[in-house]
């Protein structure tokens, strides 16, 4: 593929392309099968185009060492993507952020000595040779991999970089290092300042843009929110007068952090108003290559999370967590119909003559459709009807916008103005049929031909014919057009969704409708029967009750682990899972102990628990460190030598965003009074997952053990969740089939709803729940066990749909 | 610390409008960045004195707001293009020549910012 570009668009085999790309995260979402799914639901919505972050971390567990195998395939992947017709944005890092843990950074390079992380202390520049070094190494793993799809159109290096004196030695090195390695096509990074940064050290000047990241913001009150992105094609031409504008993250959702307000806040909060502003303004700017973030949603299972965020990464994405469609997708499917309509990826802006307080419009003139579009925002909590300079009127529901064409030459008419917006066309040489939104306060203005008004019922149609050449409008209202489909110059109607195959995709009993200009309509009745009782959940049968965990017992034999040399942190002991458990013998003359450990901690003397804290605390965008003094007397220390244990739960490194990724987790400081120097020995994983025998006589850590089977059927997509709706524990970790698949943590908001993965999904099925559970709630172990048979462990199926071809 | 590089927190800084006041000084800001809140004014050094928020008024948009009224709670707009004067009183703090000035202010997003510029009065 012989991509260029220009200062309006990519150009790809000598054709204009407008990218309209949506953000995936493979590791988030595992499996070629969830791949492929994801993916060809979003070509179903018109993107054409696939964001793919490379995670080195993911791929590698220790210099040297990479991992493309299973699950970790990424050619499968990048197969998948190719197979549904999506261009692929590779964006390899090193550094991706993605709220991942310790931003894709892999931990063993986190503790190297002489290297320096992304090159950078704060924000002090501090060029590290060896990390370079370990780049090429990522480099020479990933890349060759990458070239091998053709699709792959656009490469990006680094992410949101920037630091106090912006010397270009690193970005220029890591350019290099692409070209050496044969990449061909533009080579981009993603300015988070918009501020054209490395403008100079690269190819296409990109940009990322959040104008809603503080979810107790409402962005409808404060519309300035929107300040950067109505100026972002002066950015743009500033930083780079010839590359087209490029919002390589665009908003179309936003994650959620501990102690959040919920994934159900944000989509509220943002709506389908926020998706369809963020991207007919950028339209309204010139932006010809837009990026979705996301347009997936994901899961955090494993170790995947950074400490900021919790399982879920559903981030309200049009296709969520799930990979269920949502309103912002019936949004985005809209623009992007749209756009693959008219191509939009030569404009121009502009002037006109308008002001009025609260509204936003922008003209532009089109180069290849020899047309306007008149761009119109409506920020004010009512309709509005507003006069514009044409001496036509828009109207605008509350925290709308619309694009209106003007002068729109089709093959039987002309639309001298509609405030009433174009869903979709299709078109041969002789004839178009042209799909409107149905709007009871909007007109369409027909030179010569009339006002149509836009209150219409589906499928009512005006056909006009000029010179031996028709144009047919048809209406349809928004639910129709939710539920309709535009594929290969054809469209699907009553249909949840279909597939780039042509495969329809319906919940219950339906009439497809096709469309197309030669065969004009058809039907095709879908019957789903067996469907009905999908929706009811089942609760699960508990099958054994067990603790699990020996570590914790006087008797345990730890004789085999690492004995710690120096520090006692996690990176330091080079332990990277998420729990590492700390023994030592401490003799009864001490009087207390102080420790600080990352993130959650229990305490436990001779196999008592005399301390279990949660310590994860974030002010001010920092992470607070918390010291704490236990004090202890003859009664905890009733031996002469008495056994120490101390489990520590890292939910994750820094991201990098903001904070060093090596920021240190485990146990981070830990003194004795009287001082005396501590041997500790360390492991790390919990017992379940080291081993098999994992019997022990305390309570702390308890095992339940559920089963349950699935039914796998051909051409039926289903999704199904684990539910802890009534759980009373505060700590537990979530195993389906052995697979870590959640994290449940008592905070001020919980997740209790848990995406059991379909890649780790088998007919028969396994579910185990570790709970960590606080002294007081345990004191009587049989007790406990018997309080625990009465944990509800409910599974349901989120959504299900019956695909005909 | 939050990752702005310097050199882009700089451009706040309206070059040349260090003034001196009888009791203080006076600088302006503008906000040259992207739309935002200011959710707190730490504190202003000028030379080797040191304004604390309650020393501190922020005039913007024709609203005066005291350095301790801002606050997470109660954080202020400071869209893009607009403009600010910062006014420290109480304390003489200009000297011939060049002055240091540190401004830290916080923002929701990005954490604790610092402004350190120098300037003629």
């Amino acid at each position: 593929m012989n991509i260029t570009y220009d200062r309006y668009s990519l150009i790809i085999d000598g054709e204009r392309v407008f990218i309209r790309s949506g953000a995936f995260h493979y590791f988030r979402t595992p499996g070629e099968e969830l791949a492929r799914d994801r993916f060809m639901k979003m070509k179903s919505g018109g993107y054409n185009a696939v964001d793919i972050y490379f995670n080195w971390n993911y791929h590698s567990s220790a210099p040297g060492e990479y991992d493309f195998s299973g699950i970790k395939d990424v050619r499968k992947v990048l197969n998948a993507a190719k197979e549904a017709g999506l261009f692929v944005i590779a964006r390899p890092g090193p550094f991706i952020n993605a709220e991942v843990n310790a931003g894709g950074l892999p931990f063993w390079l986190l503790r190297m000595e002489d290297v320096v992380p992304r090159n950078r202390v704060g924000t002090e520049y501090r060029y590290s040779p060896k990390y370079m070094q370990y780049i090429s190494e990522w480099y020479d793993h990933i890349i060759p991999i990458i070239k091998e799809f053709d699709n792959v159109i656009l490469f990006q290096i680094e992410n949101e970089y920037a630091t106090d004196t912006m010397e270009e030695d690193y970005m220029k090195e890591l350019y290099k290092m692409v070209r050496d390695r044969g990449i061909t096509c533009p080579i981009f990074h993603n300015d988070a300042y918009f501020a054209g940064l490395w403008a100079d050290c690269i190819d296409i000047y990109a940009l990322d843009l959040y104008p809603y990241i503080n979810p107790n913001q409402n962005w409808k009150q404060d519309s300035f929110c929107f300040d950067t992105l109505d100026n972002v094609e002066e950015i743009f031409r500033s930083a780079k007068e010839d590359s087209p504008p490029f919002i390589a993250e665009m908003q179309s959702g936003w994650f959620d952090k501990w102690d959040g307000s919920g994934y159900k806040h944000i989509r509220d909060a943002l709506g389908d108003e926020h998706i369809n502003i963020m991207t007919k303004t950028a339209l309204s700017q010139g932006v010809t290559l837009f990026n979705h973030y996301m347009t997936v949603g994901g899961t955090n299972w494993g170790d995947l999370a950074c400490d900021e965020v919790y399982t879920s990464y559903e981030f309200t994405a049009p296709i969520d967590e799930y990979g269920v469609l949502q309103n912002n997708f019936y949004k985005a499917k809209e623009i992007n119909y749209f756009i693959d309509s008219f191509g939009f990826s030569c404009t121009e802006p502009k002037d006109i003559d308008f002001y009025e307080e609260n509204i936003y419009a922008k003209m532009r003139h089109d180069n290849s459709n020899d047309c306007d579009w008149l761009f119109v925002r409506n920020m004010n909590d009512e309709l509005k009807e507003i006069n514009l300079p044409n001496g036509k009127k828009a109207t605008l529901k509350p925290y709308d916008m619309k694009i209106c064409p003007v002068n729109l030459k089709l093959k039987g008419c002309e639309i001298e103005f509609s405030d009433v917006e174009i869903f979709a066309k299709l078109e041969n040489e002789k004839e178009d049929a042209v799909f409107m939104i149905a709007d009871k306060n909007a007109k369409i203005f027909i030179k010569d031909g009339g006002i149509i008004d836009g209150d219409k019922k589906d499928f009512t149609n005006y056909i006009f014919e000029k010179d031996g050449k028709k144009t047919q409008i048809v209406f349809l209202t928004k639910n129709m057009a939710d539920r309709s489909w535009l594929l290969n110059n054809k469209m699907i109607f009553n249909a949840d969704y279909v597939l780039p195959n042509g495969a329809a995709a319906v919940d219950k009993n339906t009439e497809i409708g096709y469309y197309d200009l030669k065969y004009k309509f058809s039907k095709k009745p879908c019957i789903v029967n067996e469907f009905k009782n999908y929706s009811k959940p089942e609760k699960l049968k508990i099958s054994e009750i067990e603790f699990c965990a020996p570590e914790i017992d006087s008797d345990y034999d730890y004789s085999s682990w690492k004995t710690v040399k120096d520090k006692t942190d996690s990176l330091s002991c080079e332990l990277y899972d998420e729990f590492v458990w700390y023994k030592c013998k401490i003799p009864d003359n001490l009087t207390e102990i102080t420790l600080s450990a990352r993130h959650l901690f229990a305490v436990y003397i001779n196999g008592k628990e005399v301390l279990n804290r949660n310590s994860y605390k974030l002010e001010k965008l920092q992470e607070v460190p918390e010291t704490i003094s236990i004090p202890l007397n003859n009664k905890i220390l009733s031996k002469k030598l008495n056994e120490l244990t101390i489990l520590v739960q890292n939910i994750g490194f820094d991201k990098g965003f903001s904070g060093d990724t090596n920021n240190p987790r485990g146990l981070v400081l830990f003194e004795t009074e009287p001082k005396i120097p501590v041997e500790f020995k360390v492991c790390e994983k919990l017992s379940i997952e080291r081993s098999k025998k994992y019997e022990s006589e305390n309570p702390y850590l308890t095992k339940i053990t559920a089963h349950f089977d699935v039914e796998f059927k051909q051409n039926v997509f289903f999704a199904k969740y684990l539910s802890l709706e009534d759980f009373k524990y505060r700590r537990a970790t979530i195993y389906l089939n052995g697979v870590k698949i959640g994290r449940y943590i008592k905070r001020t908001h919980v997740q209790e709803k848990f995406y059991l993965i379909n890649e780790f999904l088998k007919p028969h099925n396994t579910l185990e729940i570790v709970v960590w559970e606080k002294d007081k709630n345990v004191k009587s172990p049989w007790g406990f066990k018997f309080d625990m048979k009465n944990v509800k462990m409910v599974i349901g199926t989120e959504k299900m749909y019956q695909l005909f071809k | 610390m939050a990752i702005v590089p310097e050199f882009l927190i700089k451009r706040i800084y309206q070059k040349g409008s260090l003034k001196k006041l009888d009791d203080g000084a006076s600088v302006v800001l503008k906000n040259v960045l992207g739309p935002g809140f200011i959710s707190g004014f730490n504190y202003v050094k000028i030379n080797d004195t040191v304004f604390e928020p309650k020393d501190v008024k922020f005039v913007t948009n024709g609203q005066e707001l005291s350095g301790i009224e801002v606050s997470e709670e109660h954080p202020i707009a400071f869209r893009l293009g607009q403009s600010g004067t910062l006014i420290m009183s109480g304390k003489s703090c200009i000297i011939e020549g060049i002055n240091k000035i540190v401004i830290e202010a916080m923002n929701p997003e990005a954490g604790r910012v610092e402004l350190k510029i120098e300037d003629v009065a």
